[in-house]
């Protein structure tokens, strides 16, 4: 059984009288362990999906399957828990929170857990020593590098141990080569922590580091069939 | 929380220029709400200090003053012999006849007439009182035109000091005494014997009786015997509440003048507050986006948003309390309309009434902050997430 | 103006936040207005008095009387035209709490004297020829539900006065044309009142009436110097300076009431100021795109300040227009009556509107300035 599976998802914006499609019908399965990339042109759709994966939007119509939850059934309390248990979020922002250390801004998620003072500092060191960070605890924001931030941004992501990764162009706003250290970085903790991974893009670089590829069009999947990317 | 509360307050410093102006805000408005109940609890404790639980006043039936009260002679008598009244080391009953009147003396701060009380007393008044402290000169002598002054009075109208020679009833009177009473009324009054003033003022009969009993617990059967009494058409009344009541009208008018100005103020700085709030949400969008991406529910949104402004509010609070606490003490006075006689009393702060004031800040603070943070957990996640 | 056209455009945008500063501004000025309402209720008195009354007391105090003796003596006096005499009666209407003025007086020429208390002819007359008649003023009639031919009992207050309860009849119901009179009084007859007085013969106060304003003093002078040395001193002032006595006695209002309104004042400063600066501040990318529009920084001060102007005035309009609609001593009945009747006047109307103006042009200066003097450069890079 795959991890995620998409039925039918359809999303549609209301403007005042207007009726705005913006994903029509998509159905899609990830398995787990894949590290997919979500490609197509601008308008097309792809961040919504991303965000009705993560359970920041609801579908129109259709279902939305992640492990055992149907998570297009939950009330908007039960997917703030779920959220916080089972998704990490990657934005093309970083969006830190600013009056936040790096080690505070980490820290964040296990919050809303029971866990201790002391076993919260061992995930955040953790996390933040896998993303090549332990040095940087108590720097805010505005004092870390564009690069540096995103690599943050990833270790708040991956320190509640999630079941589901989503990145949303994450290199986006990114040099060169901070660009390439955090698509190298999520290709680690696709291979080696085993992480299951959806990442928006439009940078064929970026797609060139997923394994599965698929295009979104106006809404619809161009293919159903899965590109098979030789890394 | 904790780190929630660090977000939470770091966040606020973040635009100290707008934090500032609203927490000032609130408090100017704690400052006045604090300063207009000290006057109120000013006044209301000189005139309940005036009354001791071992004492009652024995006014006439239906006296609601005592300058609209009289005591025949004869009536003393049979007082000062009922059981409940305690009495002295050389076994005299302690009770002290007494009758009021005002006179008026020109004010020292702005030379406009002041009523004045003048207390004509028995001989046994100070024992019956206390707290009466002497701090300079003595007690006047029974039978002679020698008067005492409350310090406080001697603070507030003119030619009272001691050794002044006052005139009043066209006669002369000598000040040689000048006592405390614990900030009660009596020390904003002029003392003098009472078989003396009652001549000079063309008087009759004394007004009141102030007994001292032999125990608080008395008074019930106190009470009982005299209105057993066909012969004494009184009613006493223990002390405390005596006064109290005296008090209450104008205590009422201070009160409800300084509830309504402040509530009325307070809505500006809430409206002020939720200004400051909404203006805050809607710099911070993208970063409630995130939280809420995270994981964090809207009452947790809601809840960081209300601390963050109570807090605020509590800041205003405390300089708001600074603001007010030097008037603790300052002297001033009004004319109690129900004695029509002028009353020196002092601007008073409790713990309790600051407490209020911070209290009253919190207050405002939620209630400035709750429609903004409720908007803030409404905004749909996506649409946070997009803006700059 | 195009200019105005724009501060309009702008102060819309938000209209949450202009509704609330304009909001904040209305109850400051409200408030403002109302107190100075009530200082000018206490000083209404005062201000109305007659230049041609002076009136005259036991110099001991108010709450001593003076033997009908004093009449010739005073009306004897030069410059001394017309005299009349009141007792204060501090009866009691069913509860204690129900205060009022009442006043036992030798109504013929007390009318004289107080022209400004107005009666139709027929009861004017009803009330001098009925012994035990009254008359009440109509803001009094109303508070009780009163009309002409209603009898009223007053439980005596005053012990001088015996016990038994005193029954009178209203005459007539007066109209107050000057502020030296309220018309929350009763009058009735002294002789009424000294018939049954336990002390016969005594009265008040005298109030006297001179030819010339500018002998008040003077002929004062002489009616104290006929009395002084005798039993029953007095004191005689003009009328202005009694009654302003009584205000004194409340305790310095012009102070407390003053410093409140300061309170008042600075409050709104802080919250307007504040909102201006939030408002500038959001809205800097705008302003530095009008700078390379070719907008001066003159006219980004304007705008700025204007805005501010604008939401004030309109605050301040607000909160005087409701402040003169609905502050009357009528609507807020205050315990025991003690507190003489106010009203918001349009005079007051228009200095709560003045204020609100300059509340509005102070705190907008500084955002004004911040903004007209705002790097282009500065402002179109993104606010972290």
């Amino acid at each position: 059984m795959a991890l995620i599976e998409l039925r039918d998802v359809t999303k549609t914006y209301r403007r005042d009288t207007i009726e705005i499609p913006v994903l029509d019908s998509v159905s899609l399965s990830v398995a787990e362990g894949d590290f997919l990339g979500l490609m197509g042109p601008s308008g097309s759709g792809k961040s919504t999906l991303l965000n009705l994966l993560a359970g920041i939007d609801r579908p129109t119509r259709g279902s939305i399957r992640v492990g055992d939850t149907e998570t297009s059934s939950l009330s908007e309390h039960a997917l703030a828990g779920w959220r916080a248990r089972h998704i990490g979020f990657i934005f093309q922002l970083y969006n830190l929170i600013p009056v936040l250390t790096a080690f505070e801004n980490v820290e964040l998620p296990l919050l809303l857990t029971s866990l201790s003072r002391k076993q919260r500092r061992d995930h955040v060191m953790t996390a933040l020593d896998i993303v090549g960070l332990g040095d940087r605890t108590k720097h805010y924001p505005r004092q870390l590098s564009g690069g540096q931030e995103q690599r943050v941004a990833i270790a708040r992501a991956v320190v509640t141990d999630p079941t589901l990764l989503l990145a949303d162009e994450p290199t986006g706003d990114l040099d060169a080569k901070s660009a390439a250290e955090v698509l190298l970085l999520l290709q680690r903790l696709n291979t080696e922590f085993k992480k299951t991974i959806v990442m928006v893009t439009h940078d064929p670089h970026a797609a060139e580091r997923a394994s599965h590829v698929v295009l979104l069009e106006k809404g619809t999947l161009v293919e159903s069939e899965k590109l098979e990317v030789q890394s | 929380m904790g780190l929630i509360r660090n977000y939470n307050l770091r966040s606020m410093v973040v635009r100290k220029g707008t934090a500032a102006m609203t927490a000032m805000g609130i408090a100017m408005v704690v400052a006045v709400f604090v300063m207009t109940l000290a006057i109120a609890q000013g006044f209301q404790k000189t005139l309940v200090a005036s009354g001791s639980r071992q004492n009652a006043i024995v006014l006439r039936k239906g006296a609601t003053a005592e300058n609209v009260s009289n005591v025949a002679r004869s009536q003393l008598q049979l007082i000062e012999s009922l059981p409940q009244v305690a009495r002295g080391a050389d076994g005299q009953p302690l009770a002290s006849p007494e009758l009021v009147v005002i006179i008026s003396l020109p004010r020292i701060s702005n030379n406009d007439p002041a009523n004045v009380p003048v207390r004509g007393v028995g001989p046994r008044a100070f024992q019956v009182r206390e707290s009466l402290k002497f701090v300079e000169g003595r007690p006047l002598t029974p039978g002679t035109r020698e008067i005492n002054v409350g310090r406080l009075a001697v603070g507030r109208f003119q030619g009272v000091t001691l050794g002044s020679d006052v005139r009043f009833a066209s006669q002369i009177w000598k000040v040689v005494g000048i006592f405390t009473a614990d900030d009660a009324a009596f020390e904003s009054e002029v003392w003098g014997d009472v078989e003396l003033m009652i001549p000079a003022f063309q008087r009759n009969s004394y007004q009141s009786v102030t007994v001292k009993l032999t125990d608080p617990s008395a008074f019930e059967s106190f009470e009982a015997t005299i209105a057993g009494d066909p012969r004494l058409d009184l009613r006493p009344q223990r002390e405390i509440d005596f006064y109290a009541e005296q008090s209450r009208v104008m205590t009422t008018v201070i009160r409800v003048f300084g509830t309504f100005v402040t509530i009325i103020l307070a809505v500006g700085a809430v409206f002020g507050a939720m200004n400051t709030m909404y203006a805050a949400v809607a710099y911070r969008t993208r970063e409630i986006g995130t939280l809420r991406a995270l994981g964090f529910s809207r009452v947790k949104i809601v809840v960081a948003f209300l601390v963050e402004s109570v807090t605020l509010a509590l800041v205003g609070g405390v300089v708001g309390c600074l603001l007010a606490l030097p008037v603790h003490g300052l002297s001033t006075g009004t004319t109690n309309m129900t004695s029509f006689s002028e009353v020196a009393f002092k601007f008073r702060i409790t713990p309790a009434l600051l407490g209020a004031g911070l209290l009253f800040a919190a207050l405002m603070g939620a209630a400035g902050g709750l429609l903004p943070a409720i908007g803030a957990a409404r905004i749909p996640i996506a649409r946070a997430l997009r803006e700059i | 103006m195009k200019l105005v056209g724009l501060i309009l455009k702008s102060a819309r945008r938000s209209k949450r936040r202009t509704a609330l500063t304009v909001l904040s501004v209305a109850i400051a000025v409200f408030l403002f207005a109302s107190l100075r309402a009530i200082l000018d209720g206490f000083n209404a008195a005062a201000e109305a008095s007659s230049s041609t009354r002076i009136v005259t007391i036991r110099s001991t105090s108010l709450i001593f009387s003076m033997p009908s003796s004093h009449v010739q003596t005073i009306r004897s006096i030069p410059g001394v035209r017309d005299l009349s005499w009141a007792n204060w009666f501090g009866g009691i209407y069913k509860d204690p709490n129900n205060f009022f003025g009442q006043f036992a007086v030798d109504a013929e020429s007390y009318l004289r004297l107080y022209p400004e208390v107005e009666l139709p002819p027929d009861t004017r007359r009803a009330f001098l020829e009925d012994r035990t008649g009254a008359i009440v003023g109509d803001g009094l009639a109303d508070r009780f539900g009163w009309h002409v031919a209603d009898r009223i009992v007053l439980q005596v207050g005053i012990p001088v006065y015996g016990t038994e309860d005193f029954t009178f009849t209203i005459r007539g119901i007066y109209r107050s044309t000057g502020a030296a009179v309220d018309n929350q009084s009763m009058f009735f007859h002294w002789k009424y009142a000294d018939e049954r007085s336990l002390e016969k013969g005594m009265m008040g106060w005298f109030v006297s009436e001179i030819s010339n304003p500018d002998q008040a003093a003077q002929v004062s002078t002489a009616i104290d110097q006929k009395f002084a040395n005798t039993p029953y001193e007095t004191k005689t002032d003009t009328e202005k300076q009694f009654q302003s006595s009584f205000v004194s006695m409340f305790g310095n209002l012009n102070l407390l009431l003053g410093s409140v309104g300061l309170a008042v004042v600075l409050t709104t400063l802080f919250v307007a100021g504040n909102t201006m600066a939030m408002s500038v501040r959001e809205r800097t990318t705008e302003i530095a795109v009008m700078r390379t529009l070719g907008f001066q920084a003159r006219t980004i001060f304007l705008l700025v300040a204007g805005e501010g102007l604008l939401m004030s005035v309109l605050g301040g309009v607000i909160g005087a227009g409701v402040a003169w609609a609905i502050v009357d001593a009528r609507n807020f009945p205050v315990s025991g009556g003690f507190i003489p009747p106010f009203g918001v006047s349009a005079r007051n109307a228009v200095i709560g509107v003045a204020l609100s103006a300059m509340i509005g042009v102070l705190a907008g200066m500084v955002p004004a300035t911040t903004a007209s003097r705002l790097r282009i450069v500065d402002a179109l890079r993104r606010v972290a």
